[in-house]
Order: C-alpha cells, then structure tokens, then sequence
C-alpha cells in the first residue's frame, strides 16, 4: 500500500456551547490516497461538510474548531499550520469546489480574472493564455467568448465548470467537493460527475467527495466512509458498504433508497376519470419596455393529462421544464392560459375567485419546502383546521378532527397547541398532509413533497401518503424531479421538457422502455443507476 | 416574550436606550406637575447662567429653560408618535395592496410611492407647513406625507416574498379569503420589520421636527427644542446654553429611539443579530 | 445596449417626475389657504381689488384651471419659474445666481461623507470587536441622533467662538483685495465648517452602512471561494468583499440625495451660506410662495440630476444592471 496523501487521526471538531451536540465531528480517522475518490456520505448535520472544511483549513472559526486529532499533509499536520502556510497549500496542493455554483462566484468579475487570480496569487505564469487552456480543459464551449462573461451569463453547470478550472488551475494533489452537483438537474450531474471523474483519472489526483446521495456515491466512489452524527459508522471500498454493509445505520440508508425498478401495479383502466386536462397552455411576458423586447417564456404548452380514481400520475422533469407550472395551474393558484381542466367533467378553468371555492376542499396540495408551508405564527391545531373553518365548520368540531388527522399522519394528537418550529422537518412535513387531507379532497397534488427531506425520513413519509392513498382511495398528481421516487409511487408518469409532456405512460413500461430521446437522456443520467437493479433483475 | 426580552437584553445599547427613553417620557408625562406654569411665561431675570437658580438658566426673555425643555419634550414625542402612527397607516396600506395584489395595482402604487421618495422630503415639508400655515397639524401631516415611502417599500417587499411562500399559497387552496389571508397569514409575518423601522422613523420624524421650529415653522403656540434653539441662536456667542441644552435633549431622545429600534431588530430577528452588531 | 436601456428609461423616468412635480407645484399653490391672487397681492404689498383684478388676468386666474396648467407648464419648461414680488426679481435669476455656492457645499459634503464613511465602515468591520470598531459605531450612532443645525451651532461655538480658528458664516471675506488664488483658500477656509456640519450626518450613515454590509459580504460563499483559492487577505478584502459590499452603499448615496439636499437649507441658514437653502429660508421669512416653490422645483432637479449620476455609476460597477432593473 502506498503513502496515503492525506491522513486523517482523531479528528475531533467542537462546536459552540449551546448547541445540540458539544462535537461536530468526534473522534474520525480515514486515509485519502493518490488516484482515489473517496466519498463521505451521511444526511444533514452529519458533521461531513464541517469535515471538508476542516481539511481546507475553512472553519468558521473561532465558533467552530478542530479540538483534537491530526490532519497529515505531504509530512506536516495542517492543524498546527499558520493562516500564511495555509494560504500556500490551499488553490495550490488543495483545490475546493462548492454545492452552490450560484452563490460560489463573485457576481461582479468576470470568470475569467476570478480563475486568472489563482495564478497570479501563487505566482504562476501563463495569464489569460493558461485561462483559456483551463476553460477548455473541463469542456466549457467556446472559451474566447467566455473571456468577457459574468456568472450571471453562465448557467448552474457551466458555473460549476468555472468552479472546476478554478480549483484545479494549479494541478492540486487533493481535490474536495462539497456536494458539488446537489443544486444542479440530473442530466448536468451526470456530466459534472463524469468530468470530475475524468480529471481525476488523467490527474491521479485525491478527491474528497462529500454527498448525501447513495445514487451519486454508487456512480463515482472508490472508497465511502459513513457519518452519523459527526462519527463515522462505516468505511470501506465502495462494493463492500453498497453491497454488504455492516452497520445498522449503512443499512438503514441504503434501504431507504427507492430502486428503479417499479413495483407491480394493479391496473386502473376500469376506475373513473378524476382529472382531465387538455391542451393546457401558460406563456410567461416580462412586459417590454419602450427599449426593451417582451420576454415569453412557454412554461406549458399543449399539456393534456387525465388521472383516475385511486390512481397517481407523476409530473417529472427537470428544473424550468414546467412541471410545477402545471400543478399550480390544476389548483388554480396561477390561471392558465388556454386549455381545459375537468374535475368530474365541469372546466375548473371557467370559474374564478369565489366561484371556485365549492372546488377548492375537493382538490388539495402539499408542498415541496416543511419550513415555508406552515405559518410560523399559527399552531399545529389552527393550521389544520383553518380550512374546515373557512368552510363553515364550527371551530370545536374543526379542531376535534385536526386531532383526528394528527393520528392519522402518526402524530400524537396533543401536539395542536405547539407551533411549527417545534417538529422536524419530516414531522412539518406531515402536518402538511394533515392540512391537505382536512377538507377530504379527491384529488391530491403533491409538489415535490419529499425532496427536502433526509432519504430516511423521505422513505417514512411516502410510506406514509401511499397507505393514505390507499385507505382513502385518492387520487394523486406527484410532481417530483427524482426518477427514483417516482419509480416507486407513480402508477403512471409523464415526462415533462421544456413546457411540454413528451412522454406518457405506465411507470413500468416508461421505466423499462422510454421511447423518447430525452426520456432516455433522463433515465441515463441517473446517478448509480445500474447499482441495486441488477441485484433485483 | 420572554424569549424577546432575553434577546433584547443581550444588546447592552438597547437596555441604556430603553432607560433613556423611559426617563423621557416620564418627564414629558410629568411636564405640568415639574413646571405647572406655561413655559412661555417670564421666570426671572434674563440671560441669566446655568446652574444658579435656575439650573440651565434663562433666555433672553427671562424664560426658564428647563422648563422649556421639559414641556418641548411632549411636543417632539407627541409629533413623533402621532406622525409615525400616520406614516406607518399609509405606508402598510400602499405597501400591502402593490405587494398582494402585484401586476397593475403595484406597477401605479409603486410610481407613485417612488415619485414621493424622489423629492427632497425636507424641502418638500418646509413648503407643505409654509403654505398651509404652521400648525401642529400641517406639522404632522407634512412630516407623515414625506416619511411613508419606505415603509410602503418595506412592506411590499415582505409581502411579495411571503405571497409566494407556500403558507400563504396553502391558505389559498384550503379557500381563505383575501382579506384574511393578508390579515392572519401574512401581516403577522411582516410586522416586526415594520415595528423596527416604526421606532427608527419616531426618531427621525423629532430631528425633522426641530429643524422645521429650528427654521421658524413650529407651531406659534408650542414650546419645543428646535424652536428654542433657533429663537437663541443670535445670541449664541454670548449665551451658549440657550441652544446647548435644547440640543442635548434632541440627541438623547433620539439616540434612545435609536438604541431601542436596533435591540428590537436584534430580539425579532435573532437570526441577523450576528457578529459584532453593538 | 444594454446599459443605454438603462440609461435611456432612467432619463425618462426622471422626465416624468419632473413633470409630476410641476404639476404639484401648480397645485400647491392653489392650495394654499386663500385666493391665489390675494395671497400674490398680499405678497406684493397691495391688496386692493383692482390690483387683485388685474393680477388674475395677468396670471390667467379667470381662466379655466387645465388651460392655467398648461400655461404654467409651458412657463416652466423655459424656465419660468414666475416672478418674486417682495423681491422684483424673476425667481429663477434668484435660484440661478445661489445655485453655484449650494453645488460647492453639497459635492463637497458628499464626497467628505462617502470616502470617510466607507473609509471607517471598512475599518470597523475588519475590526469588529475591537476598541477602533465600538469607537466607530458609537461615534456613527451619536451623529445620526444629532441634528445638523445643532452640530453647526457647537462647531461655531467651538471653532469659531472659543478657538478663533474658522470663519463662522458667509462665503468669503468682504471688501477685501484678493488674488484668485488668495479667494480660493478664503473661500475654502469658510467652507470648512459648513461642509464637515453637513457631512457629519451622513458619514454616521455611510459608516453604519459600509459596516453592516461588508460584514454580509464576508459571510458569502464567492468570499470563502476566494480564501479556498489561498488569496491573500488583502486581496479578498479589496477584490471581492470591498467590491461587492458597496453596491448598497452606492444605491443608498442616491436615495440619501434628498437628505444631503435637505439638510443643505439648515446648515446654509445656520452659517449664512449664501446658496438656494439660504434663499429658501429668507422666503420663508417673506413668506415668498413663489421663490420657496421655485426652491423646491430646483432643489428636486438636483435630486433627480444626482440621482441619474448614481445610477450611472452603479450601472458601470455591477455587470448585472443589463438584465435586471
């Protein structure tokens, strides 16, 4: 075994009195080598942000702090470092990219000084010239027009591609990603995954890669360690944790990944249409000016869908592509444009304001964010209730079935005098159904309702809504952005792109078979897509 | 509340500026008991000097200026309040009407909140009081015309975020309407700001009305610290403490308000009060 | 192109203020308790009903109120800003001739305010915590509590009175023969208290200001980017903190300017400073309507005029105006 580049002893990270926990990170070893991508995984306030930060000599000091353990660098323990000798090592031996490419660049310098700046503070030659060499090197189109780009020209990817050139200007031995394509669609991940993957080869470099995702550890770790609660539970080479893991926890995450393999489903051809929408259109116009041309934006074209009695129809698609559009349009919380939307064959879209309050307690939504869907200044018992009341239910009757719903969604009932900041995202989040399910709808839409969630609270609560589903034979649309999830709870999915539904059909059938190219490009992108589906196959 | 009055007392500032402007105001309550006789009214000797007996002398008309500093207090604190009370009105109005609503109703409400924001508002006070005679009255209404602008820009701005929060859009579907969906669900959620910047414009509205009586445009018939300071500044080489007292009672009053607005900043947005805000 | 839009619709805007101000103006004045012609008249000095007769005719007061609209807009865009009786002067030769002096106090105050107020944010929020950091946050807070007529009064008292070291009021020594460059350093030596009176203020702003955002700038992703890039300290603070922390202090300088201009018309009054805030106060005390109203329209073309200037310069320093906005 050779020399490992970085060797991590007993790192121990102490974070400031008052907090939930006295250590970030307790007590950690791990080894990074040369020409290995080492993945450390766990969910939110594992402690494996402040982890990398740590390496990179990061930390928001002095309120968070290494306490103990050794960080061995190319011979030297980088925590006894000075900020000088750190300056040295940090864009040269070791480079960093970050979750957020939006927020990573300076708004106001254009992309090419910010990676020419590497250069010129560590005394390297080549100006603009290596630039431009470094733009082409992690595929960014056309380099001499980026010469004179701001961030806000760029998009999410090639943004991150910037970032890329940026960290890796001077050839560091370390690379470390903070969860680098978290913020970006999937078809973008997999092409920043597979550059990251690229250089790493062809530069033999270390890269330390921080995610919570087993789809993107499966795609691109070497080697994964596991952290929990600022500890790490399990380390080892990438086929050993995915495949056999060992500790409970490993475990437990990892059966809280959907497969892509969808489950049989009974058919619903005989059940009765609920939903029928037809050629629904939504343009978006930034009204012109007098020296300004009107913008129109095409957030949903021609969309036609029906969903049945019983039955769950997912929305997926990328960010842009119009899928919420279309939820908010069926709900009436936007008005569309053209097209119709029979609920029980009578057009939604040819009421307005209180007209349409009959059909508001038959149609309901869940929401996508458990911290901004419940009002910070109500309790749990009012929100749920509020809708029954503005409906004409007494309030004692309306606030006995809040109670009711609370155990439905497994909460305890007492909990209706506490306000929303006391729960848990995964608790907010079902007191959002509670609400939705208060007016006894027909018909549910869920707006991407489990993608701010932990993966193992995210298993939880569609476990939760598919038993409801069922008990009260509801019929569902399920816009999501996860082809996993949507494999799992979908009955049939329609694949949106650019304001357009380009593929319909059943979840299996579209799953196994995609017709459509961009169908296609979507499922192939899917990070460790092939991990766990040959295991079932 | 508890909670708040745990945060607010971390800011070492904001308890002294509670103080201060507790002491103000019991002496502006106070005023007619401390000095019953109209502050107007001849007390001794004129020009007389500070802490002989009369503790910050008299003027040239052998006023007594503590108690003209006592009774300016109701003065500056009545037109601050009253003026705040009436700006805050108009601004939260306009503010939450251009910020529910958006397209057309926020387009001309926010033409017109801009065109009041981009007149020189001192200037634009002195004509208003001048034309329409200075009285208490014109004072007020001139001082709450030219002071709504930001709050209505403020409350716009946290009506349009929190319009698109999905609370708000859940109150939506579940059928609430308008009015109580603006009510109950999102000016709850807006107020603290509006209460922070409610005590920072009290402040500013008693500087804006010390300048106006400073410029001879207090009302006739109300002693208040500008007008005193303007009325004495003649003669300011020989009796200094004519236009230093008045002056002292405008900066502490106002640091208080100061003080005060910042800790309430502090203890409603605990997430902001980071760092190193003294 | 795209920073001309900009340019362009900002032009326009400040067109249609303008002309919103106008029309206020006109209205104001019929506004004003009494009837117009009296109040003129009563200005004038005669009050008698032929005087009043002839004086509606004069200014179209028989005629219906939108062709006196138009009238007085269409006087207005030559520059008419109508006649001062007390004085028997047009008063827009008045406003003119003070409009040089109030430019010199102004720009001068402003540039004290915005390089020693950026300059002390900046000092105290790489400080933060220290002695120079709480001195300038209680000095910023003491002067944004003090007003400036009051200020200007102490300074007098001070530097004037008591240390004999700084003219008190006017602009210049009279009657004395100077050289240019004699003038100029007389003329300097009296601008002294009045600008650093007018600037106090707003130099508490800026510092507050300045603070408060580079300390939002320094807690920003691009900035730990450009630490993990190993830049040096100096660099991050002028490249990248510096550089995107006084973007809100340049927006606030525009919508301060009609502060700046207002507290001009109490530190010209309080030093005699023979400028428009000067003049606005010797109409006050003529109860003038038209020369105050002409000082209002002007002072409001500064405002407009400085504001375009911000915008401009805002406009070359953030590359993102060109989309938003």
């Amino acid at each position: 075994m050779t020399e490992p580049l970085l060797s991590v002893r007993g790192l121990t990270i102490d974070l400031p009195p008052g907090s939930d926990r006295p250590h970030a990170v307790e007590n950690i070893d791990f080894d990074l080598h040369a020409n290995e991508i080492l993945c450390l995984v766990g969910e939110s306030g594992s402690g494996k942000s402040l982890t990398a930060a740590a390496v990179m000599g990061l930390l928001p000091q002095p309120s968070v702090k290494p306490s103990a353990g050794e960080l061995t660098f190319e011979g030297r323990n980088l925590l006894s470092l000075s900020e000088g000798e750190w300056r040295q090592l940090r864009g040269r031996r070791l480079g960093m990219i970050f979750q957020e490419p939006m927020t990573a660049l300076n708004p106001v310098m254009r992309v090419s000084d910010q990676i020419l700046e590497v250069l010129q503070a560590h005394g390297e030659a080549g100006g603009m010239g290596r630039v431009m060499e470094l733009l082409n090197a992690v595929n960014l189109p056309d380099p001499e027009r980026l010469r004179a780009a701001y961030p806000h020209h760029l998009s999410g990817g090639q943004r991150q591609r910037v970032m890329i050139a940026m960290a890796l200007a001077l050839r560091p031995t370390i690379l470390i990603a903070d969860e680098p394509t978290t913020a970006l669609d999937v078809t973008t991940q997999a092409q920043i995954l597979a550059l990251i993957r690229q250089l790493q080869s062809e530069r033999q470099m270390g890269v330390l890669f921080i995610t919570h995702d087993f789809g993107v550890v499966a795609e691109i770790a070497d080697k994964v360690a596991v952290m929990q609660h600022g500890r790490i539970v399990e380390l080892g080479s990438k086929h050993q944790v995915l495949e056999a893991p060992r500790h409970e926890y490993t475990k437990r995450l990892i059966a809280a990944v959907p497969t892509l393999d969808p489950p049989d489903r009974r058919p619903l051809d005989r059940a009765p249409t609920v939903l029928s929408v037809k050629g629904l259109g939504k343009t978006y116009k930034t009204a012109g000016g007098l020296f300004r041309p009107k913008r129109i934006v095409d957030a949903a074209k021609n969309v036609t869908l029906s969903i049945r009695k019983g039955e769950t129809l997912g929305l997926v698609g990328e960010s842009g592509s119009g899928k919420t559009t279309v939820g908010r349009c069926i709900i009436r919380l936007i008005d569309s444009d053209k097209g119709r939307i029979d609920f029980h064959g009578v057009d939604l879209n040819a009421f307005k304001g209180s007209a349409l309050k009959p059909y508001r307690k038959r149609v309901q939504m869940i929401f996508q964010d458990p911290f901004a869907s419940l009002n910070p200044r109500h309790k749990v018992g009012d929100i749920i209730a509020a809708g029954p009341i503005a409906f004409g239910t007494p309030p004692a009757d309306a606030m006995k079935r809040a109670q009711d719903l609370l155990q439905l969604v497994d909460l305890d009932p007492v909990v209706v005098d506490r306000y929303p900041h006391e729960f848990s995202g995964g608790q907010r989040q079902r007191i959002g159904i509670a609400r939705a399910l208060a007016l006894q709808p027909e018909l549910l839409i869920a707006d991407e309702p489990v993608s701010a969630l932990d993966v193992s609270v995210q298993a939880q609560v569609l476990d939760l809504l598919a038993d409801i589903k069922r008990r009260l034979n509801l019929s569902m649309l399920f816009i999501t952005h996860d082809l996993r999830v949507a494999a799992q709870v979908c009955d049939r999915v329609a694949v949106m792109y650019q304001g357009e539904i380009v593929e319909q059909g059943s979840t299996a059938e579209l799953f196994r078979h995609p017709t459509h190219p961009y169908t296609r490009k979507l499922l192939d992108a899917i990070p460790g897509k092939h991990w766990r589906t040959r295991a079932h196959a | 509340m508890r909670d708040f009055w745990q945060r607010y007392r971390r800011n070492k500032g904001a308890v002294v500026g509670l103080g201060l402007l507790i002491f103000v105001v019991l002496v502006a309550i106070a005023a007619p008991i401390i000095f019953p006789a109209s502050p107007w009214e001849m007390a001794g000797a004129p020009f007389q000097r500070p802490f002989g007996e009369y503790p910050l002398g008299t003027d040239m008309l052998g006023r007594n200026v503590l108690s003209g500093i006592v009774h300016g207090a109701r003065v500056s604190l009545m037109v601050g309040i009253i003026s705040t009370i009436v700006a805050v009105a108009l601004g939260l109005t306009f503010g939450a009407l251009a910020g529910y609503f958006g397209g057309i109703v926020d387009d001309a409400l926010m033409r017109f909140t801009e065109f009041f924001q981009t007149i020189p508002s001192f200037v634009f006070a002195i004509v208003l009081v001048a034309i329409f005679r200075p009285t208490i009255y014109s004072i007020v209404a001139a001082i709450a015309v030219v002071s709504w602008p930001p709050v209505a820009r403020l409350v716009r701005g946290e009506f349009l975020s929190l319009r698109r929060r999905e609370f708000v859009q859940a109150a939506v579907v579940i059928g609430e309407s308008h009015l109580k969906i603006i009510l109950t669900q999102i000016l709850p959620n807006a107020l603290s700001p509006v209460i922070v910047m409610a005590s920072l414009m009290i402040a500013s509205a008693i500087l804006l009305e010390s300048a106006l009586s400073f410029l001879g445009l207090g009302d006739p018939n109300m002693m208040s610290w500008g007008y005193m300071i303007g009325a004495s500044r003649s003669v300011i080489r020989n009796a200094w403490w004519m236009s230093t007292f008045p002056g002292i009672a405008i900066l502490v009053t106002v640091l208080a308000l100061n003080l005060v607005g910042e800790g309430l900043s502090d203890a409603m947005n605990p997430r902001l009060a980071r760092k190193g805000r003294a | 192109m795209g920073r001309f839009d900009y340019v362009a619709r900002r032009l326009l805007k400040s067109v249609a203020i303008l002309l919103a101000i106008v029309v206020m103006n006109f209205l104001l004045i019929r506004m004003a308790p009494g009837d117009p012609a009296s109040v003129i008249a009563g200005e004038a000095g005669a009050a008698d009903a032929k005087y009043i007769a002839q004086l509606r005719e004069q200014f179209g007061l028989d005629q219906p109120l939108t062709t006196q609209l138009a009238l007085y807009v269409g006087g207005v865009v030559q520059f008419d800003l109508g006649f001062s009786y007390r004085n028997q002067r047009t008063v827009a030769s008045m406003v003119g001739e003070r409009l040089p002096a109030t430019l010199l106090l102004t720009v001068t105050a402003f540039v004290l305010a915005i390089g020693i107020g950026v300059g002390l944010g900046v000092l105290a929020a790489t400080r933060v915590g220290t002695w120079a950091d709480s001195l300038v946050t209680v000095a910023a807070l003491g002067f944004y509590a003090t007003p400036l007529f009051w200020v200007g009064l102490m300074a007098i008292l001070l530097f004037s009175v008591n240390l004999g070291w700084l003219p008190a009021f006017g602009m210049q020594t009279l009657g004395s023969q100077m050289t240019a460059g004699e003038r100029a350093v007389d003329v300097a030596r009296h601008l002294v208290l009045p600008a650093t009176t007018l600037a106090v203020f707003f130099v508490a702003i800026y510092a507050r200001l300045t603070r408060a955002s580079m300390l939002e700038v320094q807690d920003m992703d691009f900035v730990r980017t450009a630490r993990a890039k190993g830049l040096a300290p100096a660099r991050i603070l002028r490249a990248h903190t510096l550089r995107n922390a006084i973007l809100p202090v340049i927006t606030f300088a525009g919508i301060q300017a009609g502060q700046l201009v207002g507290g001009s018309i109490v530190v010209e009054t309080v030093f005699a400073w023979p400028g428009i805030g000067r003049l606005a106060f010797e109409a006050l005390l003529q109860r003038d309507y038209n020369l105050l109203l002409g000082v209002f329209f002007l002072t409001s073309v500064m405002v407009i005029a400085f504001n375009l200037i911000t915008d401009l310069v805002y406009s070359m320093v953030d590359p993102r105006i060109e989309v938003g906005a």
